[in-house]
């Protein structure tokens, strides 16, 4: 599993951030996220599927790891 | 009525979309603001409606819709959007434009508001937090917007700004006019007030520059290495001097006028006082019920949208706390759950708008609330007083007695 964002969407919420920092985090120019581990781990994943669900912005998606 | 972007005649409006709503005014008996706003939808408004008060303007009472209306700047536009509409309204930078432009001032001011440049901060809020709390804590009663909800955001902005911590009284003072007065000489003056105190702020950074924000504005070139304009800088200064005080202040004096009816909830952040994460959960949770600011656009050219025809010109106010409280999207909107896991609330808007300043806005509520608990952690209203409230694009209180 994987966890992609869409930067043209991303606005800065940084929610994702106070959800899972262990997978996100933000930049320090403009403050649109990064996506520390792209590949996050099992134990993870509820933790990831929380933050995605609490984008406001709808700027974050888990696919499949195999996907490009 | 025809200065330029100034709205026609609503002779396009259906006379079952005219709904009589003044959101400026509060009528006798509400306690509180929002109720207002949630009496629309209770009383069955139609979810898009048109009130010719304050100059005329549409209102949306859908989430999807105020949050389409804040992503389509196309559509919906900032630039000479105030209501009641103003002729001569100054263009804040960069809420005031919409991208392309608008990229210019945010890519200024973004790196000093990430989470990042606002956890660097904590150490002076944390301080400012402690010193203010410790000055009535042993009195056992304070007036909370004046001792403290009305400081702090500016005492915040004094250090942001690289400006004397002596200049408190003053800005205190004139920011209460600017937030406050209803007299329209009174609230001339003080414009032109507060642009003679930008002009000097700006014109000593260019002399003798800080590490503070006004001193990154008026140091900031474009990419042929050219200074912006200088109304543009005096503009951005303005945005930041209306944008982080009276939100700040008002959205405080929602959470501890509800922490001060709710045991419950006073337990509960005392509980979390060591455990940020789950505290940060429960602030967003007051985020969402509490959301003071209903924002305003400018339809930019006739349109039909949702089957509604607008015209170009026409007003759209965006109420996010209607939006924050829409049954189709969260789950017992009207129940405060300090754990609601999902929780996507507008308060800080939505697309490329967004409250630039929503981290520190955060940060200054949890640490005074951190700090407030720890010095008093039992508080409630004080029966004798009724708090004074007003309405208008950032609802809230002018008093607020507590005692503990």
């Amino acid at each position: 599993m994987k966890v992609v964002a869409n930067l043209s969407l991303c606005q800065g919420h940084a929610r994702c951030e106070d959800i899972c920092p262990e997978v996100f985090s933000t930049d320090a120019i403009e403050g649109k996220v990064v996506i520390e581990q792209p590949e996050f781990p099992a134990e993870l994943e509820d933790k990831v599927r929380l933050a995605v669900r609490n984008c406001p912005e709808g700027a974050l998606r888990i696919a499949k790891a195999v996907a490009a | 009525m025809n200065a330029p972007y100034f709205p026609g005649p609503h002779d396009h409006v259906p006379e079952h979309l005219i709904v009589d709503f003044d959101f400026f005014h509060i009528p006798e008996g509400v306690s509180d603001p929002t109720e207002i706003w949630h009496g629309l939808v209770k009383h069955g408004a139609p979810p898009i409606f048109y009130t010719p008060r304050n100059g005329g303007h549409w209102v949306f009472l859908r989430y999807p819709d105020i949050v389409e209306a804040y992503r389509n700047h196309e559509q919906f536009s900032t630039y000479q959007s105030p209501v009641p509409p103003m002729a001569q309204y100054p263009v804040l930078q960069p809420n005031g434009v919409d991208p392309p432009q608008h990229d210019v001032f945010r890519k200024i001011l973004a790196p000093l508001f990430t989470p990042l440049a606002v956890r660097r901060m904590t150490d002076g809020l944390q301080h400012r937090a402690e010193r203010l709390i410790s000055g009535f804590a042993d009195k056992g009663r304070c007036d909370f917007i004046k001792e403290y909800a009305s400081q702090f955001p500016t005492s915040t902005f004094l250090e942001l700004f690289g400006l004397a911590e002596d200049r408190l009284p003053e800005f205190l003072r004139i920011s209460d006019t600017f937030f406050r007065s209803t007299d329209t000489d009174v609230r001339a003056a003080n414009m032109v007030e507060i642009y003679e105190v930008l002009e000097g702020l700006f014109r000593e950074k260019e002399r003798n520059p800080g590490k503070d924000i006004a001193s990154t504005v008026v140091q900031a070139r474009d990419a042929e290495g050219n200074a912006y304009p200088w109304i543009d800088i005096l503009n951005c200064g303005f945005l930041l001097f209306v944008a982080g005080l009276d939100t700040v202040t008002n959205t405080m004096a929602y959470v501890w006028r509800y922490l001060a009816t709710s045991r419950d909830a006073r337990q509960k952040f005392r509980d979390r006082l060591d455990d940020p994460a789950a505290f940060m959960v429960a602030i967003e949770e007051l985020m969402r019920i509490n959301a003071v600011s209903s924002i305003y656009r400018r339809v930019t050219h006739d349109v039909t949208f949702k089957g509604v025809q607008f015209r170009q010109n026409d007003r759209v106010v965006l109420p996010n706390t209607v939006a924050n409280r829409d049954g189709a999207v969260f789950k017992d909107p009207q129940t405060i759950d300090l754990d609601r896991p999902v929780n996507n609330h507008v308060t800080f808007g939505v697309g490329p708008h967004r409250c630039i300043g929503s981290h520190l806005a955060k940060r200054e509520i949890m640490i005074s609330l951190q700090e407030w608990l720890r010095q008093i952690p039992d508080f409630e209203l004080d029966p004798a007083e009724q708090p004074s409230i007003f309405g208008g694009p950032v609802m809230g209180f002018e008093t607020l007695k507590l005692r503990w």
